[in-house]
């Protein structure tokens, strides 16, 4: 995601006179917009727009606003703004529960909700690349995913773009289980990685990266599931 | 009680971003726009009725 490039927010509201308004003052400042108005609509237009941010009302029909977010998050860990008339309720649902990144009561001033979305944005973006440097770790794996680099015990390893990308992607969720599904959607924003040859793209990748291929100790097998980074003991 | 100043909330929601959008020029004030604004605050006047009396008001 480059800074010029147009973002994209996805908006849920299930009252169009206010979905309208919403979506012109994005316009306006050079957003993609798509709408839902419902909670299946919204996880539907989720996963085929892949959207830069959510902006959600909680009290929606079909699904619960909640729910929605939850289900979101689950394959994503897009920022999500939430709209609500009952902004009494909404401090414990947005700190504890759900973590969505803010929330905006109605009525609402909709240069206010453009704010929001621009804050939230920035403050997301510096979370994904922090500012000194782009490089992590695991165990004795370090990558930098701006300068496209993986060095095993400081040696530099060379691997495929696509090898490259789901192991950005699992370094990315140490210590986390992430589904077949999940990792697909993650890796092939371009379609270019299907279902059968996920595991083929992992066999290979640990060949690359493992002391011994043959009984993993970063990349875990979780059968029946997906696969999990783990830091090596 | 909560459930009609939630609905309250969302009508008002309704006419404030729209007159929003129309000072600002962001939206036409179209007859149709104009009419939603307007039924907008019929239904907060309608509602407003349904609040019991005596009740404390928030």
């Amino acid at each position: 995601m480059t800074q010029t490039a147009s973002r994209t927010v996805l908006l849920v509201d299930d009252e169009p006179a206010v979905g309208d308004v919403l979506e012109q003052y994005l316009r306006n400042e050079a957003f993609s917009v798509v709408r839902a108005a419902d909670g299946p609509g919204a996880i539907e237009l989720f996963e085929r727009h892949r959207p830069d941010l959510v902006l959600l009302d909680i009290n929606l029909p079909g699904l619960p606003g909640t729910e929605v977010l939850r289900r979101m998050r689950s394959v994503r860990d897009v920022p999500i703004i939430l709209l609500t008339g009952r902004v009494d309720e909404v401090d414990r649902v947005v700190g504890l529960e759900l973590g969505a990144d803010d929330y905006v009561g109605k009525p609402f001033s909709p240069r206010e909700v453009v704010a929001r979305v621009k804050s939230v944005l920035r403050r997301t973006e510096r979370r994904e690349q922090p500012a000194s440097s782009n490089e992590r770790h695991v165990g004795a794996i370090a990558i930098d995913s701006l300068a496209h680099e993986v060095r095993i015990d400081g040696k530099s390893v060379t691997l495929t773009p696509t090898q490259f990308k789901i192991l950005d992607v699992l370094l990315s969720h140490v210590g986390q289980t992430l589904t077949r599904d999940q990792l697909l959607e993650r890796v092939s924003a371009d379609g270019d990685v299907f279902d059968r040859t996920l595991d083929r793209h992992i066999a290979n990748l640990r060949a690359r990266i493992e002391p011994d291929p043959g009984s993993p100790r970063y990349i875990i097998t979780v059968f029946g599931v997906g696969y999990k980074m783990v830091e090596p003991s | 009680m909560s459930s009609l100043v939630h609905e309250i909330r969302n009508q008002l929601a309704v006419a404030v971003a729209n007159v929003e959008a129309f000072r600002d020029g962001v939206l036409e004030p179209t007859p149709a726009r104009l009419t939603a604004v307007l039924n907008a605050l019929h239904q907060v006047d309608i509602l407003l009725r349904e609040i019991p009396r005596g009740e404390p008001q928030r």
